[in-house]
């Protein structure tokens, strides 16, 4: 009951002193991603296995958010699909880098396939060879799928390079290998609760 | 008259109680005070268990149960490395604890109620919540324990190991065919070469025991835990001291943990405004000292072992070989039942 009361008013926080000046200035529909890292064209080695503990896999989970929600152990670097009975599908991801870390309650308001990747204007001030536009393909930082979180530029997606997973690197969205963003795609629908949490401050 | 002598009854009994326990305080509490005459604490650990308590070719000891004998030295030296290790087998281990011969027993040592009130000793706390589970291969494609039905299992006859199994098919309805080994490793290897479908035994085990096969990365471990195996710490009983102070080394690593404070941020930690991070740290309360130890005790923790997550990383979890999940012991707010009460 606390855990839930605090994440409503953690919520509202993250509304009022994240997402509002996060989602200002760009279009909501556009697909975007701010990640430094990105290496537009790579195409991934889908053959390479990730280090055994990012690898998909069951876990003891114990939690009162019902079996379908997804929660997010920032610090961690996992993403935990609630199974109910006590367990959960564990994925490995990587998170936004420092000051592009975030929590609270967002909803999976939409669902991409091979998402078309559109780098923001600041991106393009720091980065001005990146292309303006990007056609959803195998080369493509968002990887093969893409869920949309709330109203807000966080995404879950797939990534072009799946040696950045348990890394903090990101502006904020959590990427996965593309094998396992197509695993997660396909069991969550839209209207998922996506719980995100973080090591607290002080 | 009448009022006079009921005081005066009232101060023998008082003086009565007093002489009772006063001196069974004084002669309780000298566990702390010997070890500081000394110089350093005594440790019972294990003959070498990867992960838990181990030596390296130098001779220097590491693990989550290690790492709860330097939380302690920490506390009292803000020296986490005054400690002498003493590698116990089985059947010595509660004996030296009785003995004096080491001043805390840190041994991947189930919690049992027999062993309190035969051993005459207190377990101080819970460090891993170890539990029996199952191995299988990777390529069976099941996540549930429920669907282990008409399997061939490994087991270690004359185990706990193997009643727990009977138990828990028969209690779910299951069939499974038994192939017993008189020891792990023979069952291990008939697991390996696919005499069974399942392998089972503890899951810290199975984790160790997952490096040993000859393509580790074919098998998965099973979520499910079937038994309760709770390690800890464990002191000789009669000082409440001393057991306080190892109960609360182990709790100050995990509401380390909870609070966010961990040994890269712990100066930061020490400016912090919040009143759980000031009670922890010492910037607030007495907390330390009412057990023996320094304002900042909790801070030379931190500082020199880290939190629950740093030890339980780096000696079992992602940051190690065996890389076992958190699971049980993730904290109560994140999934786990670890849970240490407040500092206040």
């Amino acid at each position: 009951m606390t855990v839930f009361r605090r994440l409503t008013w953690m919520s509202l926080l993250l509304a009022a002193f994240v997402v509002l000046p996060a989602a200002q200035g760009f279009s909501q529909q556009e697909d975007m991603d701010m990640d430094v890292v990105d290496q537009p064209g790579l195409v991934p080695d889908e053959s390479v296995q990730l280090p055994p503990q990012f690898q998909r896999q069951v876990v003891l989970y114990r939690t009162n958010e019902p079996p379908g929600t997804i929660i997010v152990h920032t610090s961690e670097r996992f993403l935990y699909l609630v199974q109910g009975n006590g367990r959960a599908i564990r994925y490995g991801v990587r998170v936004g880098r420092e000051g592009f870390q975030w929590q609270g309650l967002l909803k999976i308001t939409r669902k991409k396939e091979w998402p078309d990747w559109v780098p923001p204007p600041e991106m393009i001030k720091r980065q001005p060879y990146l292309p303006r536009f990007m056609a959803g393909g195998p080369g493509n930082p968002l990887g093969a799928r893409a869920m949309y979180l709330g109203t807000t530029v966080y995404r879950i997606h797939g990534t072009n390079q799946p040696d950045t997973i348990g890394k903090a690197v990101s502006s904020g969205c959590f990427g996965m290998v593309n094998a396992d963003v197509i695993d997660l795609y396909g069991r969550v629908p839209v209207g998922t609760k996506v719980v995100v949490r973080q090591r607290p401050s002080f | 008259m009448l009022k006079t002598s009921s005081l005066l009854t009232g101060g023998a009994i008082a003086m009565l109680v007093a002489s009772v326990f006063v001196p069974v305080d004084v002669a309780g509490a000298q566990t702390l005070k010997a070890v500081k005459d000394r110089g350093s604490l005594t440790c019972g650990v294990s003959m070498g268990l990867p992960g838990f308590s181990n030596p390296d070719d130098k001779g220097v000891w590491s693990g989550l149960d290690v790492d709860l004998c330097r939380a302690v030295a920490a506390a009292i030296f803000d020296d986490a490395g005054k400690v002498k290790y003493v590698p116990l087998n089985a059947e010595d281990r509660f004996k030296a604890l009785q003995s004096g011969k080491i001043d805390v027993l840190s041994r991947n040592s189930t919690w049992t109620m027999s062993r309190e009130s035969e051993f005459n000793l207190s377990f101080a706390a819970i460090n891993y919540y170890d539990g029996q589970g199952f191995m299988i291969r990777k390529s069976a494609k099941k996540d549930s324990a429920l669907a282990l039905g008409g399997s061939k299992v490994c087991v270690q006859s004359g185990t706990t190991t193997q009643l727990n199994l009977a138990d828990y098919f028969r209690a779910n309805n299951m069939t499974y065919q038994e192939m017993t080994f008189s020891d792990a490793d023979s069952a291990l290897k008939a697991y390996d070469s696919g005499t069974c479908d399942v392998f089972t035994s503890d899951i810290s085990q199975l984790y160790s025991e997952r490096l040993k096969l000859s393509s580790p990365n074919d098998h998965v471990i099973l979520a499910d835990v079937i038994s309760k195996e709770p390690l800890g710490p464990a002191v000789k009983q009669g000082d409440s001291q001393w057991l306080e102070i190892v109960k609360w080394s182990h709790f100050a690593m995990l509401n380390a943990e909870e609070l966010g404070v961990t040994s890269k941020n712990i100066d930061e930690a020490l400016k912090s405004q919040k009143p759980a991070v000031k009670r922890l740290v010492g910037t607030e309360g007495a907390y330390g000292e009412q057990i023996g130890l320094t304002k900042d005790w909790a801070v030379r923790i931190i500082r020199q072992v880290g939190n629950y997550a740093e030890s339980y990383d780096r000696n079992v979890g992602t940051g190690s070989k065996l890389g076992i999940p958190r699971g049980l012991n993730h904290l109560w707010s994140e999934g786990g039942i670890q849970y240490a009460p407040p500092i206040r």
